[in-house]
């Protein structure tokens, strides 16, 4: 997924801890070889390659995912779009388990996506594994927070601003909750993409999102991004959001 | 142009090692420094009312600043001049108008009243000038690269063994501060394990002297001309291979690279862009790289450990756990939780981006005030130890004691320099040969 992955866990022996760390590892880069459309042999590689002439035979997960990823577009009034461009053209036969694409030029790209959905797997393997208290970075942007600081009631996170460093932003509480930044930074600018319009988001602006499912926060940051008013105010109605701040940089 | 500036006065020999002494505790330092062994202040003091009767062999550029710096010796008088180009011998003459002056360098040499000779004549000079002189009984001061090609080297080397005269050639890092205290920092272990070296020189130049004459192209711009010079190899890298081998206190056991003249297509025979790798047993390389048609890079001599990146030429080094500048959010609040505190963590933003490189705290080699040669002068750059070495050579002119390590130093770098060129010649590895290796080398 191409950023750094950081957890502290709290109150478990090493062992238990090294255990729960190769677990966490093990999804992620199963997970990697399901997303990642860079690598050749990743599940949405082979996707992209493919669906365009034929119908794809995909696994379940994979049919599961595009389908949340449908229902996200529904009730993001179209706003996230792992095309970027018409996800009404991807075709999911659910019976079948296969995927094709109605347009050329279409292909999937689940970088708004994937890193909210690694967190509810690594979610599970937390807590399965016992875990009470811990505290998940995720390329800086993905945290979540899962009960508390164990001098503290929650775990605090600061957010800065990527283009006057040193000035704080927001100081945000975590206690088992998810928050998810997007926003433009000096060095990468206009990466988020309105499916609409194809229009980049520039300006120096930022989201954040605060929700108990890590992956609502990670999908409606971005959404926010290059939403209007007026859709903002819709598509929250849709979720339910502890807390939404929008920052202009 | 002869009175003696005050920076002048600087330059001698015994201000220097008072320096050395100062910042690095003297004897330890001359322990690892086996050629400044001759130089304490009471060896100094031993030659104070005797002076070094010095012949210059070769007037030109760096023949004068050569003559400049030895006139600002206290313990040096020059008392020959000798060109075959009469404008730099008249102008040589000019600085200095008691020296003898000779077209001829046979003749000069036949002089008794003569110690030492200072040769700063092209490349292809080199070996026989400085053969000649030793065996008319002079001391010698050569210029850098040793010599035009292996053969020549090692006759120059085989020589040295034979004579008791003293033999120098212009290793000035050897004498520069930066590089005696930086070596000593690395040896001591402040960067740890030495996993890589990395040296470079670029300018924007075309390496040409303006011509008063169309049929003097060969003689004034010699450098260009393969039976002159050997190029960048001899004229730039040989300062900085003897550096990396000074590092490792080793000798590279092979050689691989690319030569070619991409830009001063003008005529010239050497490559005006070169890039070469140098293999040591132990795995460790050296990648060298200059180029002379793009200076955005400047020069840096940089030995790269396990804990930190030494800087020789800027005299800065920097260490690995200082790398990024402050702390990752989660260090910070592992550290918190260490420290019992409850605060927030500066933990979130837009996504994570992988650096392309990290920020690194400087740290200076020297405290102070020091001189930093930025590369792009070809006659000299202020303070890089030059000086220093002809002080030197000029005490040993008096004492007749031989200089440690600086022909062997001089010999290997220069080795480098021609199997470097051997390699991107044949454009094929080249080891280093059984003939040309000296009881000094150390290959693993």
């Amino acid at each position: 997924m191409g950023t750094r992955f950081d957890i502290v866990v709290i109150d478990q022996e090493r062992l238990k801890s090294q255990e729960i760390w190769d677990d966490i590892v093990f999804e992620l880069l199963r997970l990697n070889n399901i997303f990642n459309r860079f690598g050749s042999t990743s599940e949405t590689s082979k996707i992209n390659r493919q669906a365009i002439h034929e119908p794809v035979h995909i696994s379940p997960e994979m049919c599961s995912i595009l389908r949340s990823c449908k229902s996200y577009h529904t009730r993001t009034l179209g706003l996230f779009d792992i095309t970027l461009d018409d996800f009404s053209k991807v075709f999911i036969d659910e019976k079948e388990n296969t995927v094709i694409f109605l347009k050329e030029d279409i292909s999937l790209d689940f970088g708004g996506y994937a890193k909210g959905y690694a967190l509810l797997k690594i979610k599970d393997i937390i807590y399965q594994a016992g875990v009470k208290d811990c505290f998940i970075d995720f390329g800086n942007s993905s945290i979540m927070g899962i009960g508390h600081h164990p001098y503290g009631d929650a775990w605090k996170v600061s957010f800065e601003n990527p283009y006057k460093q040193e000035i704080v932003l927001d100081e945000i509480s975590l206690k088992n909750m998810a928050l998810s930044v997007s926003g433009n930074t000096p060095s990468y600018t206009g990466h988020i993409i309105r499916p609409d319009s194809k229009g980049p988001v520039n300006g120096h602006k930022a989201i954040s999102i605060i929700a108990e499912n890590p992956l609502d926060a990670e999908i409606l940051s971005t959404v926010f991004m290059i939403a209007s008013d007026e859709e903002k105010k819709q598509i929250a109605e849709n979720f339910t959001i502890q807390h939404i701040a929008e920052y202009s940089l | 142009m002869s009175k003696r500036t005050p920076k002048q006065v600087d330059t001698s020999l015994r201000q220097f090692i008072k320096d050395l002494g100062y910042i690095s505790g003297g004897a330890a330092l001359l322990a690892t420094t086996p050629w400044l062994q001759s130089f304490t202040p009471d060896k100094a003091r031993e030659i104070k009312n005797e002076k070094a009767r010095i012949g210059f062999i070769g007037t030109g550029s760096r023949g004068q600043y050569n003559l400049h710096a030895v006139m600002a010796i206290p313990h040096a008088e020059i008392v020959a001049l000798c060109d075959i180009y009469p404008p730099n011998l008249k102008e040589a003459s000019a600085i200095c108008p008691n020296a003898k002056t000779y077209t001829d360098y046979r003749e000069m040499l036949e002089s008794k009243n003569i110690d030492g000779v200072i040769i700063s004549t092209p490349l292809y000079l080199h070996a026989p000038m400085t053969l000649d002189a030793l065996a008319a009984g002079k001391h010698v001061y050569c210029e850098k690269a040793m010599a035009l090609n292996m053969e020549q080297c090692k006759a120059i080397y085989d020589a040295y063994q034979k004579t008791d005269r003293v033999l120098y050639f212009c290793v000035q890092r050897m004498f520069d501060k930066k590089y005696i205290k930086g070596m000593q920092m690395i040896h001591d272990g402040v960067i740890g394990d030495i996993v890589g070296e990395r040296c470079y020189w670029f300018r924007n130049h075309d390496w040409r002297r303006p011509l008063p004459s169309p049929e003097l192209e060969r003689q004034i711009n010699w450098r260009l001309y393969r039976d002159y010079s050997a190029g960048l190899m001899t004229e730039l890298a040989s300062h900085q291979l003897e550096v990396c081998c000074w590092a490792t206190q080793m000798v590279p056991e092979s050689v691989v690279g690319t030569g070619d003249i991409v830009y001063w297509k003008d005529g010239r025979e050497v490559y005006d862009s070169v890039n070469l790798i140098y293999h040591y047993s132990n795995g460790v390389k050296i990648n060298y790289e200059s180029l002379i048609s793009n200076k955005f890079n400047g020069m840096e001599d940089q030995i790269l450990g396990k804990k930190g990146t030494m800087n020789l030429a800027t005299g800065i080094y920097y260490l690995e756990e200082e790398a990024g500048g402050k702390k990752s959010g989660i260090e910070q609040l592992i550290g918190q939780i260490g420290n019992k505190l409850y605060a927030s963590v500066p933990a979130a933003g837009p996504s994570w981006r992988p650096e392309t490189k990290e920020n690194y705290t400087p740290h200076y080699i020297l405290e102070g005030e020091f001189h930093v040669n930025d590369g792009q002068s070809m006659v000299a750059a202020l303070k890089d130890g030059s000086d220093e070495i002809l002080s030197a050579f000029c005490q040993a002119c008096i004492t007749g004691e031989k200089g440690k390590n600086i022909v062997e130093e001089a010999y290997l770098a220069t080795m480098l320099c021609h199997l470097g060129n051997q390699a991107m010649e044949e454009q094929k590895q080249i080891t280093f040969p059984e003939e040309y290796k000296i009881p000094y080398m150390k290959f693993s």
